[in-house]
């Protein structure tokens, strides 16, 4: 009976919540995708005003649901190998961001989780603190340190030129892409691992290290393992928002950089084409979830083959 | 735990955080920048803080960023760490699902869906319908840090206190809570940063006369974003800073429960 | 939840409305403080400003169904779009005794030909702007005057790395049309995919598609080529004129033909406030209120009692005042149908990705 109270304590509020500002709205959209784009914009209204009473009347009916609804913009979406390949190189690029991601990440997670009780949430704020100020800010400071004239590019050109290539620039390539994704994601990576990281016993350690395990041994047996939690929920936060970014890429992606995120803000601004845009979003989202499932399922698979061993 | 870290391990760590701070420094530089542009030194001025104290539009835009950032923080992170909670502890189908796909639908479709939901039920567009957008996009990130703070964690406690005669309340409060703290409260910066910072979806929320800074600097991108920007960046990032090292002074045991 | 919803939207409505306020739906410094105050004064109302960086994020705002706004500011293609949409009010002339103040040559734009929605407030063109230091020591200067800088490969290979073009599909497309002799509104697949060949072939040589910071990038020297709008350049080169570079930035018109974007003010079907949105109207059509943007952002103006007032250094330059000339070679952007519009973004996407 408590148990049952405490869970719907628990799981109603948030659920109620996203049903009604999440999910009912997104439905809206989702609907879209089969209706046909509006001749200046929006989408083609399914109700008209009546002349003689000024009332809205619905016209779309059962005899006529044709005219109005399509799968048109899915058979596009198979049609157009253009956008599928558009999706394979931005899942390249958040898969990218994702490790770069871990690699930083989790040396400043653990230090910090690590540091004195004290020091602790002052360090953790200091890693979240450069997010305060403006996004675009943020990325104009980027276009200053990897510009020509940064000290940066200098040092890279000097390395270049002495073995005899063409001087390169940072700005404006895949390159600067990856590294602004990095920079913006950073934190959504450190603060869940650093969750996860701040509640490991170092006892454990201890009796590992009185044991003769090296500080690797350490790491890899014990500390990572326990830690993995955190890991993919870092990983989730990094990298579905960076598969569907598209500021980054606008800004200083120059002449290739294009992710979906692009093609979708396409849609709706530009091309006016929302029914193809509620399209590419259901795949992105779908295939998302699909990953999610996949790994959810992948975990626990493991899981139970270590139960069976053990 | 006195135990000596291994010097590289220091060394990544200090590279980490010289990779965070290097653009912001350029960031609170050029603030003082006696140039329009944003892109390289020319001197010394406190120029754009004058002319910031004077722009009563960025002002108002700054203040409503920092009431709508508080408030969706504070109300994500207690829906958030419900669901986080509740995932961790029971089997539930729709809740992670609902979590996950405010995070991984483009913002875009959730601006105009949440633009049309609002219309169709007659909802004025303000501060109000820009908070509950971010609120809806700021749980999945709040419950999905709480449970990994949850995973792996140790359950005999709280069936220690329970057998002591606590009540599930009393369990939750003194044991549960105390556990989870850091995992909300890293739920709640993170639920604040993406609330202060975004623009798509406020962008499409937002009604008459209900800007926010992203909004008023967005618009400016056709024109060149001046240092003024620099300047309200700084003195928010300040302003926030000491705000929490102020409650922390205060009540210390705000953000962390002992 | 319907109760807090009502309640909620109850309290906001009531603090919205509170005074006589006109809302403009504007680009940012799209209008002068001074101009904002004085208007302030003579209507004894406030005027509330919210911006917009697009056209079409406006549009799509107020597809979705976003109220409140009195007045918007969308270029002429946009204004197509509103008035297909339903969603411009009929303007009450009679209430603006200034129109006639507008040069008969900017009135009945293909948009909106006898101006029942829209009247003429600014306008933009889009040419190339360019380092003439630069291009003088490349070799290309006498090509400014043509889109061949940016398109022909053998010149535009001789300062790779250094151009930047508007990430706008519309603009960008018209620029290859008129550098293949075409229209810029032409709509045949055939010749868009032309001009989608001549982008590809000049894009290796292009160091970005830009629209946020190319005036930053000229002014530094970073860029020595940009396709952008002519107010943004104009601004490039006064930056460098004040922070003394030892090189000198111009803007042109192109002998082929430019586009020209012309800003209107467009009272919204269910503006709230049609009465103030029409005094807002007339006082910007005042010559001297008309003069304070031209002066200020440097943008074209329309309005031909404003031309006293402007600064003399701005009347002179041809690509924000075009000569008699160079009037019929500018060409206005027209509104696409759903198809074109679609068949354009696939074109874009290959450029983009290729």
């Amino acid at each position: 009976m408590q148990e049952r109270l405490g869970k719907w304590l628990l799981s109603w509020p948030p659920l109620a919540y996203l049903v009604v500002f999440f999910l009912l709205p997104s439905l809206i959209m989702m609907f879209a995708a089969f209706r046909y784009p509006g001749d200046y914009g929006g989408l083609m209204p399914l109700t008209s005003e009546d002349p003689a009473t000024g009332k809205l009347v619905l016209d779309i009916t059962l005899d006529n649901w044709r005219d109005y609804l399509t799968l048109e913009s899915f058979v596009r979406l198979v049609d157009e190998p253009l956008y599928i390949e558009l999706f394979i190189k931005s899942l390249w690029y958040a898969t990218l961001t994702t490790l770069i991601c871990i690699a930083m990440g989790y040396p400043l997670a653990w230090l910090i989780a690590r540091s004195p009780k004290k020091y602790r949430d002052l360090m953790l704020l200091l890693v979240i603190l450069p997010f305060w100020s403006n996004f675009l800010i943020r990325i104009y400071a980027w276009m200053i340190l990897l510009g020509p004239q940064s000290a940066l590019s200098k040092a890279i050109n000097l390395v270049v030129t002495a073995f005899g290539h063409e001087p390169v620039s940072l700005l404006f390539t895949p390159f600067a892409v990856i590294v602004c994704l990095v920079y913006v994601h950073l934190p959504f990576m450190v603060l869940p691992l650093y969750a996860n990281l701040e509640k490991h016993d170092m006892a454990l350690l201890d009796a590992a290290q009185d044991l003769g395990a090296s500080a690797w041994q350490r790491f890899w047996k014990i500390t990572w393992p326990l830690s993995l939690p955190g890991v993919y929920a870092g990983a989730a936060l990094v990298f579905i928002p960076a598969l569907g970014m598209f500021a980054v890429p606008d800004i200083i992606g120059g002449t290739e950089g294009i992710m979906i995120g692009n093609l979708i803000k396409q849609q709706f601004l530009e091309t006016r084409d929302w029914p193809f845009g509620a399209v590419l979003s259901i795949m992105l989202t779908g295939g998302v979830l699909l990953m999610a499932g996949l790994a959810a399922a992948v975990g626990r698979g493991k899981q139970k083959a270590k139960q069976k061993h053990g | 735990m006195a135990k000596r870290q291994s010097w590289w391990l220091w060394a990544a760590a200090a590279l980490a955080y010289v990779f965070l701070y290097l653009p912001l420094v350029i960031v609170v530089v050029y603030s003082f920048n006696d140039s329009k542009l944003n892109a390289e030194w020319v001197g010394f001025t406190l120029d754009w803080y004058h002319k910031l104290f004077n722009n009563r539009e960025m002002l108002v835009a700054a203040r409503n960023s920092m009431v709508i950032g508080v408030v969706s923080a504070l109300a994500a992170t207690f829906f958030g760490a419900l669901a986080g909670i509740a995932m961790h502890r029971y089997k539930l189908r729709l809740l992670p699902f609902l979590v996950l796909t405010p995070i991984a639908i483009p913002e875009i479709l959730m601006g105009v869906s949440l633009l049309i939901f609002f219309v169709l039920l007659n909802v004025t567009l303000g501060m109000t319908s820009i908070i509950l957008a971010h609120v809806a996009f700021c749980i999945g990130f709040v419950a999905i840090v709480v449970r990994a703070r949850m995973q792996g964690m140790d359950n005999s406690l709280v069936e220690a206190a329970r057998d002591l005669g606590a009540t599930p309340w009393q369990a939750f409060r003194l044991v549960t809570l105390p556990q989870i703290m850091p995992g909300i409260l890293a739920g709640g910066l993170m639920a604040f940063t993406l609330s202060i910072d975004d623009f798509v979806i406020t962008f499409f929320t937002a009604g008459v006369g209900s800007s926010t800074l992203p909004l008023q600097i967005y618009s400016m991108i056709k024109i060149a974003v001046t240092p003024e920007v620099n300047a309200i960046s700084t003195l928010l990032m300040v302003l926030t800073l000491c705000l929490i090292v102020l409650v922390s002074k205060v009540s210390p045991g705000a953000l962390r429960a002992e | 939840m319907k109760k807090l919803l009502l309640s909620m939207s109850l309290l906001a409505s009531s603090m919205a409305f509170a005074a006589d306020e006109l809302h403009l739906y504007n680009w940012n410094n799209y209008l002068t403080e001074a101009t904002a105050k004085r208007f302030e004064q003579s209507c004894k109302c406030k005027l509330v400003q919210d911006y917009y960086g697009d056209n079409e994020e406006m549009l799509a705002k107020l597809a979705a169904g976003a109220k409140g706004y009195d007045i918007v500011v969308p270029t002429g293609f946009a204004v197509q779009t509103l008035i297909g949409q339903k969603g411009a009010a009929p303007l009450d002339k009679a209430q603006l005794s200034n129109l006639k103040n507008i040069n008969p040559g900017y009135m009945g734009g293909f948009f909106d030909k006898a101006n029942t929605y829209s009247v003429p407030y600014a306008f933009t063109t889009t040419v190339l702007g360019y380092n003439e230091t630069q291009l003088q020591k490349a070799g290309v200067l006498d090509k400014a005057n043509s889109w061949a800088l940016i398109f022909d490969p053998a010149v535009v290979s001789k300062i790779k790395g250094k151009v930047t073009v508007l990430d706008s599909q519309r603009e960008l497309m018209a620029a290859a049309l008129m550098y293949l002799g075409y229209p810029a509104n032409e709509t045949d697949p055939a010749k868009w995919k032309q001009a989608q060949q001549v982008i590809l072939k000049a894009k290796p040589y292009w160091a970005a598609f830009n629209n946020q910071s190319y005036i930053k990038e000229l002014t530094v020297g970073n860029a020595w080529v940009s396709l952008g709008y002519s107010n943004d350049l104009f601004q490039a080169q006064q930056d460098a004129l004040k922070a003394k570079r030892p090189f000198k930035l111009n803007f042109s018109l192109q002998q082929e033909g430019n586009t020209l974007s012309m800003d209107n003010l467009v009272i919204l079907k269910d503006a709230p406030r049609k009465d103030l949105a029409h005094k807002f109207i007339n006082f910007m059509l005042d010559g001297k209120n008309a003069a304070e943007l031209t002066n200020e952002v440097g943008a074209g103006n329309p309005n031909q009692a404003a031309m006293p007032n402007v600064k003399p250094e701005i009347t002179k330059l041809s690509a924000i005042f075009p000569s008699k000339e160079a009037l019929p070679k500018l060409q206005q952007l027209q509104d696409l149908n759903g198809k074109q519009r679609r068949e354009l973004n696939k074109l874009w996407s290959e450029i983009k990705l290729k």
